[in-house]
């Protein structure tokens, strides 16, 4: 008995008719009943009856397999219906014949309630995940709305002033003078960059929009195809291009090219006064990251600004320097963030520029250095 | 050469200016008629009050239009034998992707985005000349069905 009665578990014996034949001391702590006057009794007589028709189900169960079955099963607590996993399981008698059946309830009540929060809350969590996204989704189609807008509405006057400042030049040239038609040279040279800011900032909004669909993509097929027209935009320039014969990442290929557009275009303009140019794409694996690279041997730029690079429209060279608007590398940057990636720049002055990438989620405090 | 008026649907009058100087510099002897908003089109194209229709050689479609935009007219157009087989060019301030998908979806024979700088928008519309009126083969007349 003193086995039975040191656990905290509720045991008991029934026989084959379910009249009670032993119960444990926590038994009659539970049930405020003592175990001599439950002998004889079924649970019929002891609990209301679809509670003692489960029971009995049970006992017949172990019954008829004839080897230990664990179920759960519940029964009435002080503040209301308690939770148990049971093992039940047959005695027999020397000709093998079943005479009883054992039961051990083990309280989950607890567990129970607690997994039912879990439940709650991960409902809960989803629900609030829903609204979140609607609520994302929303603002994308403002923005998206926005950027439709401003490529409509933008353009359009802009080309009022480059129209009329050409028709100037081309029907009252005489009258203007020297300095007149320098100006208005600036200001056609001024809204032509306008115009391209514009259009990249529809891009970079575009970055943002589109659905990203990740798939094998093989960067240095997408590099050979961008080198090649870098190579034809400008034929007479002698510069070096080294690609590995394959590349692949998980990602979106129209991005990623995007991506490999503006570093290798960077790396192409920032190489452009070097008669030995080399622009390289390598991939390498750093802690389970697979990290990609873009270099050159080129203009490089000085790290105290670096933190500035991937904001739009800032500009580490001035206009007449390089050429560009400045948005190049915050497309980069918002693709590579989308994609779950870092990306980092590292250079000095005149002595090239790396910039490297990640296209998945990096562990916890990982960071891409 | 295609004998026949131009018909540009636009209503920006800036635009309309630099559109008929575009194609006057191009020395293209077409009229152009200019048709306000996308309402104005169709009562010209496809006259409800008995009128003869026009029947331009070309349509140079802006797509945003007060009162019935540009896509609207397109539809129109492609849903009557008469105006069926128009060139139409869609000419606009927008590349966005829906637009152009829109406008190929409704019809549209061609897509041109307005550049910005009068010299780009004169070689665009010398080329779009020389291909409609010159290079490019209409449906013979009156065989719209």
């Amino acid at each position: 008995m003193a086995l039975i009665d040191h656990t905290s578990a509720v045991i008991y014996m029934r026989d084959a008719d379910g009249r009670y034949l032993l119960v444990n001391r926590e038994y009659e702590r539970l049930f405020r009943l003592r175990r001599e006057d439950i002998v004889g009794l079924t649970d019929h007589d002891l609990f209301p009856g679809d509670v003692a028709d489960a029971f009995r189900a049970n006992d017949l169960l172990a019954f008829a397999r004839g080897f230990p079955v664990q179920m759960e099963e519940e029964a009435p607590g002080e503040d209301g219906l308690r939770t148990y996993v049971t093992v039940k399981f047959p005695l027999t008698d020397a000709a093998g014949t079943s005479y009883a059946v054992c039961g051990i309830s083990t309280d989950i009540t607890e567990r129970k309630l607690a997994e039912q929060e879990v439940r709650r809350l991960n409902d809960e969590l989803e629900m609030r995940v829903r609204e979140r996204t609607a609520e994302l989704e929303a603002s994308t189609r403002e923005l998206d709305a926005f950027a439709y807008s401003v490529s409509h509405d933008l353009r359009a006057p802009l080309r009022s002033v480059a129209g009329f400042s050409q028709i100037l030049l081309e029907d009252h040239s005489d009258a203007l003078g020297e300095q007149a038609r320098q100006y208005l040279d600036r200001i056609q040279a001024n809204v032509a960059r306008m115009a391209q800011m514009i259009d990249d900032l529809l891009h970079l909004s575009r970055a943002t929009r589109v659905e990203l669909r990740r798939e094998p993509t093989d960067l240095a097929g997408l590099a050979r195809e961008i080198a090649t027209e870098l190579r034809g935009r400008d034929p007479d320039r002698d510069a070096e291009f080294d690609i590995p014969d394959r590349l692949v990442a998980q990602g979106d290929p129209h991005l990623i090219r995007l991506v490999l557009q503006n570093l290798m275009g960077n790396a192409w303009k920032f190489t452009a006064h070097r008669g030995d140019a080399v622009i390289r794409l390598s991939g390498h694996e750093h802690d389970g990251v697979d990290v990609f690279s873009v270099q050159d041997n080129g203009a490089g730029f000085d790290m105290r600004y670096a933190h500035k690079m991937f904001q739009p429209f800032q500009r580490l060279h001035s206009a007449s320097e390089f050429e560009g608007t400045g948005i190049g590398l915050a497309i980069v940057h918002r693709i590579v963030t989308r994609h779950g990636g870092q990306i980092h720049a590292r250079s000095e002055p005149g002595q090239g520029a790396i910039f490297r990438f990640s296209l998945t989620p990096s562990p916890a405090g990982w960071v891409l250095r | 050469m295609i004998e026949g008026p131009i018909l540009l649907v636009e209503d920006n009058p800036d635009d309309v200016l630099f559109t008929v100087r575009a194609f006057g510099k191009n020395h293209m002897g077409n009229e152009i008629i200019v048709a306000g908003d996308g309402e104005q089109a169709l009562r010209l194209l496809l006259p409800s009050d008995g009128s003869r229709p026009l029947h331009p050689a070309l349509i140079l479609l802006d797509i945003n239009l007060p009162k019935v935009d540009g896509l609207e007219v397109l539809r129109a157009l492609r849903g009557d034998e008469r105006t069926r087989a128009l060139p139409v060019v869609v000419l606009t301030t927008s590349n966005e992707e829906r637009d152009i998908v829109d406008s190929y979806r409704l019809g549209a024979n061609s897509f041109v985005r307005k550049p910005v700088v009068f010299g780009d928008f004169v070689e665009a519309a010398n080329v779009l000349g020389l291909y409609w009126l010159l290079v490019n083969e209409p449906m013979p007349p009156n065989r719209g069905d």
